[in-house]
């Protein structure tokens, strides 16, 4: 601005400086010069007065300085008779100068040369007298190029102190413009008065902050909806440039993670091992991939997909799940089916033995019978295997075909005790039933299962000449069940367990009672089914007590 | 200019967390190999260490670059100066991984190991290997510090296994050879333990610019 101002100044003063001295100078030049000639014609007419009357010899009595402009006679074939300048006879004949050429034809001449730096001319001016002869005077000034060049020295003396007058006059100017043009508030473009000639611009600059505050307004919305939704799924998330630099993380992640952002926003400073660093360059390579990844005891599946604009890689989406509930779900059906094979298998190879020896005819004839014996209570031990897994994987969908309908608890309770009567009696277990009626809301097939499994249990793992006992009680907010005995005990260790399928105590398995190992496991889907809420509490060596706890039929 | 020195500093800082992590890696595959008897980890380790002396050279002339380059100084120069003296300390310990993994090929079926706390030490030396290059990770210099601390541990358990050896060796001189193999793994640990704790050392001269002296 500043700059092109006193650019601007400094040529039109200097334009106008050196026209105004150029047409000064030249019309100085021209008044004077046409002066200088009239002079020269008057004093040429009283010379040739003087001359006409008192001939040559007026002239040879002047003396000669007195003579400026210089005054020559010329005769009429062009010798000098006279001239103030110098002697006669050293001048040559003057007959082809322009000017008494002229006057020798016209009566008067005149003409003007200049010297030879040019620096001077001289003018002549020549009249014809009444003898033929002819008088001349000349007289010398400076040239017309000597006084400009003594104009242009002064002409560029003045044109720097106008310069410098302009460079002061610019910066104050610019500065004088600018501030107005400096105050403008931008944010609030119509409340500004500087120049009207601004209006269209600050008239663009509102529309355009109008469409700037609306932008921003819904990038912040969606930047809202974003981390709303990032912040609050369980999932992790990050998103990375193309460098690998975190630009976004929500909390899930670094919980998951179990870190916290570092100064440094490289993803590997949330992470660094092997499976992380795969994922994150297969995705900033352009391709998606998956990882499983461990951290404190969990499992996190690690699923990164590049994000491309226009086929150019412009960087990467981590998601993190926690997958250690499906992992441990796997494990566990894994687990199932090994045990159910071998749960199965046990029996059949039992069965496939005696069946072996029978019919090889090794077998004595007194042992027929007990290998008859053994292979119905295997293929018994079978059947209910197979039942106890049908029935729990009937469970396992809900029960949905069972139907639920209102069953008095202690009646249906009294059923399954009169049932283990006889085994208990066998090994001199007493057992006491205690109770009032009660109804509740359950599925009579399944409440079956899972009372006569607790009893058998009790007597099972009971030992000889023991106690059991069996109460139906209303409590507060239900129908109470509990079936306590004086038995093995579970340990502690194994508490949280047994109601796992196959899962048996040591100690149940040395006493081969068996049990299939899905006893519990069926009682605990029972009581799921039925909304109710188990208790366990047993000591080792002691005895077990296991309430079920069902709510009240409404 | 500055903007592309700033990111080369933060290239150098990724790379050494990548240099960290190979090293994590070699370690913790060269005492899996001793712990669990797996042999193919030896080779595993092997071509971790192969590629953390690349690794090493390539940040050494990077380093070089920088310096020589964008002439730092303060805290950018401790940085540069400080990722130097890592990574020598991080090449070595890559060596002591290979050596641990080769000792252990050796140690098959040796029932010894069983009787020393040398899996102990060993978890211990990838506990402070991890922990210096998580302080690193985060200019963490509290970490730092509690790494420096922890050597003592490491040194400790160094001296516990070589008092169960010699048990070991005066019980039954039969063993011997596998005892001396232990001892040396032992030492290449604590060397570890040693090389993870110069790590730390470097983490705080780099926030702090102060070295310790001892």
């Amino acid at each position: 601005m500043k700059r092109s101002i006193l650019i601007f100044a400094c040529a039109l003063t200097g334009f106008s400086v050196i026209l105004t001295a150029l047409l000064i100078h030249l019309a100085a030049y021209w008044n004077f010069s046409e002066r200088f000639k009239q002079e020269a014609a008057v004093e040429l007419d009283y010379l040739r007065a003087a001359i006409e009357l008192a001939g040559i010899e007026y002239l040879e009595s002047l003396r000669p300085d007195a003579f400026d402009p210089r005054v020559s006679l010329i005769a009429d074939d062009g010798v000098v008779l006279y001239d103030s300048a110098g002697v006669v006879s050293d001048m040559e004949n003057h007959a082809n100068r322009p000017e008494v050429k002229a006057a020798m034809e016209n009566g008067s001449g005149e003409s003007t040369r200049f010297s030879e730096t040019m620096r001077e001319q001289t003018y002549y001016l020549a009249t014809r007298l009444r003898n033929g002869s002819v008088l001349r005077i000349a007289g010398t000034t400076d040239s017309v190029f000597a006084s400009l060049g003594w104009m242009i020295l002064l002409t560029l003396a003045i044109i720097a102190a106008v310069f410098c007058i302009a460079a002061w006059i610019s910066t104050f100017a610019a500065r004088r413009i600018v501030a107005p043009i400096n105050r403008l508030n931008l944010e609030l473009p119509e409340d500004n008065a500087a120049y009207k000639e601004l209006s269209p611009l600050l008239a663009g600059i509102k529309r355009q902050n109008d469409r700037i505050a609306a932008q921003i307004a819904e990038m912040r919305k969606k930047q809202l909806e974003f981390s709303a939704v990032a912040e609050n799924m369980r999932e992790g998330l990050i998103v990375l440039d193309g460098e690998a630099r975190i630009l976004s993380c929500n909390q899930s992640a670094l919980n998951l993670l179990h870190t916290r952002p570092a100064g440094f926003e490289n993803v590997l400073t949330l992470r660094r091992d092997e499976p992380f660093r795969r994922a994150v360059e297969q995705a900033l390579g352009g391709a998606s991939a998956e990882s499983m990844l461990f951290a404190e005891g969990r499992h996190i599946q690690l699923i990164a997909n590049p994000i491309t604009d226009g086929g150019e890689i412009q960087g990467a989406v981590l998601m993190l799940l926690d997958v250690t509930e499906r992992e441990d779900r796997e494990k566990l059906r894994r687990e199932f089916s090994a045990n159910v094979s071998h749960e199965l298998k046990t029996p059949l190879t039992a069965i496939s033995g005696y069946a072996e020896i029978l019919s090889n005819g090794v077998a004595k004839e007194e042992d027929a019978p007990r290998f008859a014996k053994n292979i119905y209570a295997e293929a018994q031990r079978l059947i209910a295997l197979v039942n106890d897994i049908m029935l729990l994987s009937k469970l396992d969908e809900g029960g949905p075909e069972l139907p639920k309908e209102r069953i008095d608890l202690f009646a249906q309770t009294e059923d399954a005790v009169q049932r283990i009567q006889g085994a208990a009696a066998k090994r001199n277990i007493d057992v006491a039933f205690e109770g009032e009626s009660a109804e509740i809301i359950g599925i009579r097939r399944v409440l079956d299962e899972m009372l006569q499994n607790l009893l058998d249990n009790a007597v099972k793992y009971n030992v000889d000449g023991g106690f059991i006992r069996v109460s139906v009680v209303k409590a507060d907010d239900g129908v109470t069940f509990a079936v306590a005995d004086t038995g093995i005990g579970i340990p502690r260790e194994d508490q949280e367990r047994v109601f796992e399928r196959f899962y048996q105590t040591e100690k149940s398995r040395n006493k081969a009672a068996g049990g299939t190992g899905l006893g519990l496991s069926i009682v605990k889907h029972g009581a799921l089914l039925h909304e109710a809420k188990i208790k366990l509490h047993s000591a080792e060596s002691r005895g077990t007590r296991i309430e079920i706890l069902f709510p009240a039929a409404p | 200019m500055r903007d592309s020195y700033k990111k080369q500093l933060e290239a150098l800082h990724v790379s050494l967390i990548r240099m960290g992590a190979f090293c994590e890696e070699a370690i913790a595959n060269a005492v899996k190999g001793l712990l669990d008897e797996d042999k193919g980890l030896a080779a595993d380790v092997a071509q971790t260490e192969k590629d953390i002396n690349l690794m090493e050279r390539e940040i050494e002339t990077f380093c070089l670059r920088l310096l020589l380059r964008e002439q730092p100084v303060a805290g950018d120069l401790r940085q540069i100066t400080a990722a130097q003296r890592i990574i020598a300390d991080m090449e070595r310990i890559g060596d002591q991984a290979l050596d641990i993994a080769e000792l252990s090929a050796f140690m098959v079926g040796s029932p010894v190991k069983s009787d020393i706390r040398i899996g102990d030490m060993a978890q211990a030396t990838v506990k402070m290997l991890s922990d210096s290059v998580d302080s690193f990770v985060g200019s963490d210099l509290a970490k730092a510090r509690s790494v420096i601390e922890y050597d003592d541990v490491v040194d400790n358990l160094f001296y516990k296994v070589k008092d169960e050896l010699i048990v070991l060796i005066a019980k039954d001189g039969k063993n011997g050879g596998a005892c001396l193999d232990l001892l040396m793994i032992a030492k290449y640990l604590e060397r570890i333990g040693d090389h993870a704790a110069n790590i730390a050392e470097w983490v705080e001269y780099s926030v702090t610019g102060n070295r310790r002296r001892d």
